[in-house]
């Protein structure tokens, strides 16, 4: 087998505000789903990599939590917090694991209560000095002053980011499960109000509660499950611990890095993807990540969406189920569950026609982490 | 100035210097002495060369707006009052980047690459903000 290791299942929760849920209720819940969705027997799992949810109390120790109340036996785990690259540094960290023995089945997972919790996404980032000496708090105004330097160099328009949360909103419709399926227009897009300028409110994410799984072995063990195994083609990890310190960092350069790293792996190119599913805390994100990831040069982002492209119909459908912009905002997790289920045949409505690779990427924290990934059908 | 109620620099032995430079109307920042960069954050070795050795020097104070952001909501109540209120991310002529406000201008006015000038507000007793003015260019 060219490609050691698959995804062999997944898992998700309702999405949206599900008041009385709890962070580790809800993962216990997708990984139950992830399970059922395999065929595995929980005996068989050996390994757990967790995100924990931005209102979960046991921060790091979330994955002993999640191991104690689903009564697993590791011999690999950890929990990690690199934000919106979480979710594909640990598909990586499964896949490492697993081609190289070190366990036999990863599960990974994550639960949030951001929404019901109050989690709002409002701190100052900065080391030493705290960046909220000048005001600047939020994860937005980091994609914010991305934004503003993009239509500054490029001439990036405010509409053409509008295309992306038109895009997502749109593929949200075809998605039962989404938190925000009504349709939107341009002119509700350049109605909204603005947030941190220049992002508008339909150019930030929901904050969401749920949950979402998967689950990673070797190919040999995913022939005779429940499901066809989605290869793990390409999966890599970049990142720029410095902020301000790197002249690029409102470029996020080490996107690049992790694209390359995944190309090489797969053997794949840009020509060769049939669908993304890119990471959209906010719709600059997603033009920035199409110009690394190669679709289009450095700078012709704001074009390349226009048109319809990046709808289901176009060249390169994007966010199939609607994204951190109008699915839900897990962090990614999403992203990968609905590359996984579009690699099976599974979407029905929203199905992307001949799916049968898929880029699937996801940064966080202050535009310092990033991860990719290139999954192919079988 | 004891009703400032923003968020203030912590000031360590490690941040002192700049904080003091500010008082005296100096904007200095870290130079390694071992292979010459400039640095900032505030650090306690040389992010290239890893050297510990470093001289505080003060920069020219001028630059250019690089991006900015304006807030039209407050994340923080403090800046409340304030809102819209831009944040701007100068490049300094000596290639160190830092957050600041832009001052003496409309928002709508500020445009990215604007030469700029650093200006000092004195906030509280002990602390001195650098913030940055518009400059007339010939």
């Amino acid at each position: 087998m060219r490609y050691p290791t698959a995804i062999v299942g997944i898992g998700k929760t309702a999405q949206g505000t599900l008041p009385g849920a709890t962070p580790l209720g809800l993962q216990i819940a997708a990984v139950k789903a992830a399970l059922d969705d395999s065929g595995l027997d929980k005996s068989e799992i050996d390994g757990l990599l967790t995100q924990p949810g931005t209102t979960a109390p046991e921060g790091a120790a979330n994955y002993l939590r999640l191991g104690e109340a689903l009564g697993l036996s590791l011999r690999y785990g950890g929990s990690f917090a690199m934000g919106g690259a979480t979710c594909l540094a640990s598909l990586q960290m499964a896949s490492l694991a697993v081609s190289s023995g070190a366990a036999k089945a990863v599960v990974c997972a994550f639960g949030d209560t951001a929404r019901s919790g109050g989690s709002k996404f409002d701190r100052a980032a900065g080391w030493g000095d705290s960046w909220g000496i000048w005001g600047m708090f939020s994860a937005a105004a980091n994609s914010a002053m991305t934004a503003r330097r993009h239509m500054h160099e490029f001439g990036t328009k405010s509409h053409q980011l509008g295309e992306v949360a038109i895009a997502c909103r749109r593929h949200a419709g075809l998605n039962p499960d989404a938190v925000m399926r009504a349709p939107m227009t341009m002119d509700d897009y350049i109605a909204s109000r603005l947030i941190v300028a220049p992002l508008r409110l339909y150019d930030c994410c929901l904050i969401s509660d749920g949950a979402a799984a998967f689950i990673v072995t070797t190919h040999e063990r995913a022939s005779d499950l429940r499901h066809r195994p989605v290869s793990i083609m390409g999966a890599a990890q970049a990142h720029s611990p410095e902020t301000i310190g790197n002249p690029n960092w409102w470029y996020v350069p080490h996107q690049r890095v992790a694209i390359e790293q995944v190309y090489a792996q797969s053997g794949v190119n840009p020509a060769d993807i049939d669908f993304a599913q890119i990471y959209d805390n906010f719709t600059i994100s997603v033009i920035v990540w199409l110009e690394h990831a190669g679709f289009c040069k450095a700078g012709e982002g704001g074009p390349f969406v226009e048109g319809g492209r990046i709808q289901l119909g176009g060249e390169l459908p994007i966010n199939t189920a609607g994204g951190n912009l109008s699915e839900s905002y897990m962090q990614g997790w999403l992203h990968l569950v609905e590359a996984v289920a579009q690699l099976r045949g599974a979407c029905g409505e929203r199905q992307a026609p001949n799916a049968e690779i898929g880029l699937v990427t996801g940064r966080g924290m202050t535009l310092n982490c990033s991860a990719a990934a290139v999954l192919g059908r079988g | 100035m004891s009703d400032y109620l923003k968020p203030l620099p912590t000031i360590t032995d490690e941040t002192a210097p700049f904080w003091a430079g500010l008082n005296q109307g100096e904007l200095r920042f870290q130079r390694c002495c071992g292979c010459g960069k400039r640095r900032y954050p505030i650090s306690q070795v040389c992010p290239r060369c890893l050297s510990a050795d470093f001289a505080w020097e003060p920069v020219s104070g001028r630059g250019r707006v690089f991006s900015f952001v304006v807030f039209h909501r407050a994340y923080h109540p403090s800046f409340a009052a304030d809102v819209p209120y831009n944040v701007a991310l100068i490049r300094l002529a000596e290639e160190i980047f830092m957050f600041s406000n832009v001052v003496g201008i409309a928002n709508e006015d500020i445009m990215c690459d604007m030469p700029v000038m650093v200006d000092f507000e004195r906030v509280t007793e002990t602390i001195t903000l650098p913030r940055f003015r518009p400059v007339r260019t010939p």
